[in-house]
């Protein structure tokens, strides 16, 4: 859920990154994060000025409300937290295949 | 039955006629979330069943829309995935259970409250595009509630018969379930001529009007009409007479389209072998597509301030270089002309120290702007100039009104050229550079910025605006924007002949270079490239080919020697409809001008 920052979690990754591409996080960048999420076994947390969204979830992600320039944080737990943060700073370092 | 002959009169967003019976589209927009409370075990049970089935239905209902989509028009499909996944988001799924589990509410208003909760979620996000994404959520949210009604399975039109489509509104959604359906042409009360559905009705080629305020209570289920998507008129219930005559321009219509946009790519040459610059206006790279679809010579107005606007910060060097670059190498061996910057202080506040303006017309924009801001200006002069060694690029300068302005921009430009030799950074060292005539006072010092300038490109929308001291968008003046009134003929008269004794090309960039009815006087100005919408370009080809240089002069020479804009306009419509009696009717419907 869409929510307040959670000082609980412990996160094994966090990264700085930002929206590069020209849309922002339009419908089908979310629908790109969905998609490589669910391929990980990862809690990944997209974080912006302390509101957080489930990478899994298409309308928190769309409501985070980030167009290009936005600064993100990409927080990530779980077995795989390291590689799924990797391909997730990858999809945004290659704009979302926005030509 | 409606009674015979009934006219009525929307925004016309397609173009095309079309003959059929009307269906009209019941409003799930109208569909009230009932409420009510659940008291028992099974009660609970039996709501979870209802809404999960509502789900799976609109579940397998999407899926077989986008299949069927996918065989003919595969760009379409994406939004119809988008309303497949937030079918199945949290938010609009495990919200609305969690409500009928723990608030013992029905599945309506569970739906309701859980659609509401996202409504206020998007009502808070800044970035209009993002924020216009609730129309899908919302689209998904009437989907479900009517299929939760049991009175409808959605709106769905499959037919085996003909139709044209009658409703409120239509969402993109709907609109590209049309494509390859039974649906002639559509009708909504909402909407205007850039509304995404009429965007999309063109793109699929689908005749619609829009705009036309009660169609859903005027227009009888099962009713006869002609829709004429090149007016905008629906005729209710037509006799044989009516249906007899649209049918004929129906057809002619047909013929029309097909032999202009057959040979749109082919060079618009007139009959005595002139040959005119056809071009494109564009604003983003991928606009580039669409100038090419329409057979673009090249890009005679490439505006720059998208990158500008769309962020909260400036773009950098390698941002801009990234987008000109893309398009030049699209257009290539094709010209593409840059305008530098057309934009006022106003639009910077946020990031730059200056106060709203009285009067932003007149105010501190375009050149004015960056000659004031010249770290801005040079960071759009080292890209421009960067992606000059990629194909055939020129520069132009907005709103020039001295000569001492674009003696300034030049030099400019000339350092960051400087710059970049410097640093071995390739660029085209004969990068022609133009002035932009939009100002009269540019009009005035023609001859002397024709010495200037390498070329003249002249903004008709600004020209006319200034020259007539008329605001377009003002509705009690608006009528008296004129753009053959007889001063501004005089002023591009001016122009072009200043052009010719300096030698340099006069090109022309406002919404007046792509009406059909001021070509033939335009051409016999003398004006040398016209750049316009793209989808004017096939039937601005066509109208050139038709023509006498000789012909035409004629006509601008009798224009100019008329002294009221009534008689110009009267004097150029008489000709078009005796010389080309289709383009006259049908010409500025299918180049998007009303």
């Amino acid at each position: 859920m869409h929510g307040k920052h959670q000082e609980s979690e412990p996160y094994e990754v966090e990264w700085e990154i930002w929206v590069e591409n020209r849309l922002g996080i339009h419908a089908r960048p979310a629908a790109q994060i969905m998609n490589l999420a669910a391929q990980f076994d990862a809690t990944l947390i997209l974080e912006k000025d302390g509101l957080q969204a489930n990478t899994r979830e298409l309308l928190a992600l769309l409501a985070l409300d980030c167009p290009q320039g936005t600064r993100l944080v990409i927080k990530a737990s779980g077995a795989e937290a390291w590689q799924a943060a990797q391909a997730l700073a990858g999809l945004f370092a290659r704009k979302f295949g926005e030509t | 039955m409606s009674e015979q002959n009934r006219i009525l009169k929307g925004i016309p967003a397609s173009p095309g006629i079309v003959i059929g019976r009307a269906r009209v589209l019941s409003d799930l927009g109208d569909f009230r979330a009932s409420y009510r409370l659940l008291f028992t075990e099974e009660e609970k049970i039996a709501e979870i069943k209802r809404f999960e089935s509502a789900v799976d239905q609109a579940h397998a209902d999407l899926t077989r829309l986008k299949e069927k989509i996918a065989a003919e028009f595969p760009e379409h499909t994406h939004l119809l995935e988008l309303h497949l996944l937030i079918l199945k988001d949290q938010m609009l799924y495990d919200e609305p259970l969690r409500f009928i589990k723990e608030s013992n509410l029905n599945a309506e208003w569970a739906l309701y409250r859980a659609f509401e909760r996202v409504r206020e979620l998007f009502n808070r996000i800044e970035d209009p595009y993002i924020k216009g994404r609730i129309q899908d959520v919302e689209s998904v949210y009437r989907r479900l509630l009517g299929n939760l009604s049991g009175k409808s399975s959605g709106r769905y039109y499959y037919s085996s018969e003909p139709l044209i489509l009658v409703a409120r509104d239509l969402s993109p959604a709907e609109t590209s379930q049309m494509a390859g359906s039974k649906v002639l042409g559509f009708i909504t009360e909402r909407g205007g001529k850039t509304s995404h559905t009429a965007i999309m009705a063109q793109s699929l080629e689908i005749p619609a009007v829009v705009g036309l305020d009660n169609a859903t209570r005027e227009i009888i289920p099962g009713d006869e009409l002609i829709l004429d998507g090149l007016t905008g008129r629906v005729i209710l219930s037509p006799g044989n007479g009516v249906i007899k005559k649209y049918r004929a321009r129906k057809q002619e219509f047909e013929a029309f389209k097909d032999a202009v946009t057959r040979s749109s790519s082919a060079p618009a040459v007139t009959l005595d072998g002139h040959p005119v610059q056809v071009l494109a206006n564009i604003e983003l790279p991928e606009e580039v597509q669409l100038a090419q679809k329409y057979g673009a010579d090249g890009v005679g107005l490439y505006r720059t301030e998208f990158l500008y606007m769309r962020q909260p910060r400036m773009p950098t060097e390698a941002e801009l270089f990234e987008d000109y670059r893309r398009v030049v190498e699209a257009m290539q061996p094709r010209q593409v002309t840059i305008r530098t910057l057309d934009i006022g202080g106003d639009k910077f506040i946020s990031r730059l120290e200056y106060a709203p303006e009285m009067n932003p017309a007149l105010g501190l924009r375009a050149i004015r702007f960056c000659l004031r801001e010249q770290e801005i200006f040079r960071t759009q002069l080292r890209a421009i100039l960067r992606a000059s060694a990629f194909g055939q690029v020129r520069i132009m300068f907005p709103l020039i009104s001295s000569v001492q302005e674009m003696r300034t921009a030049r030099e400019l430009l000339q350092a960051a050229a400087q710059e970049l030799a410097e640093q071995d950074i390739p660029f085209d060292p004969n990068l022609p550079v133009g002035a932009m005539i939009e100002v009269p006072a540019a009009v005035t010092l023609c001859r002397v910025l024709a010495r200037e300038a390498d070329f003249f490109s002249i903004g008709t929308n600004d020209l006319i605006q200034y020259a007539l001291a008329i605001d377009r968008g003002n509705k009690m003046v608006a009528s008296m924007y004129q753009p053959l009134h007889p001063a501004v003929m005089h002023m591009i008269q001016q122009v072009v002949a200043a052009g010719r004794e300096a030698g340099i090309p006069v090109a022309m960039c406002g919404e007046m270079a792509g009406d059909p009815l001021h070509i033939p006087i335009l051409l016999g100005l003398g004006v040398d490239e016209l750049s316009m919408n793209a989808m004017a370009i096939p039937v601005i080809k066509s109208v050139i080919r038709q023509f006498n240089l000789d012909e035409a002069r004629e006509m601008a020479a009798k224009a100019l020697d008329m002294v009221t804009v009534e008689e110009i306009n009267d004097f150029a419509s008489q000709k078009m409809s005796e010389r080309f009696p289709e383009i006259f009717r049908f010409g500025s419907a299918l180049a998007g001008i009303q």
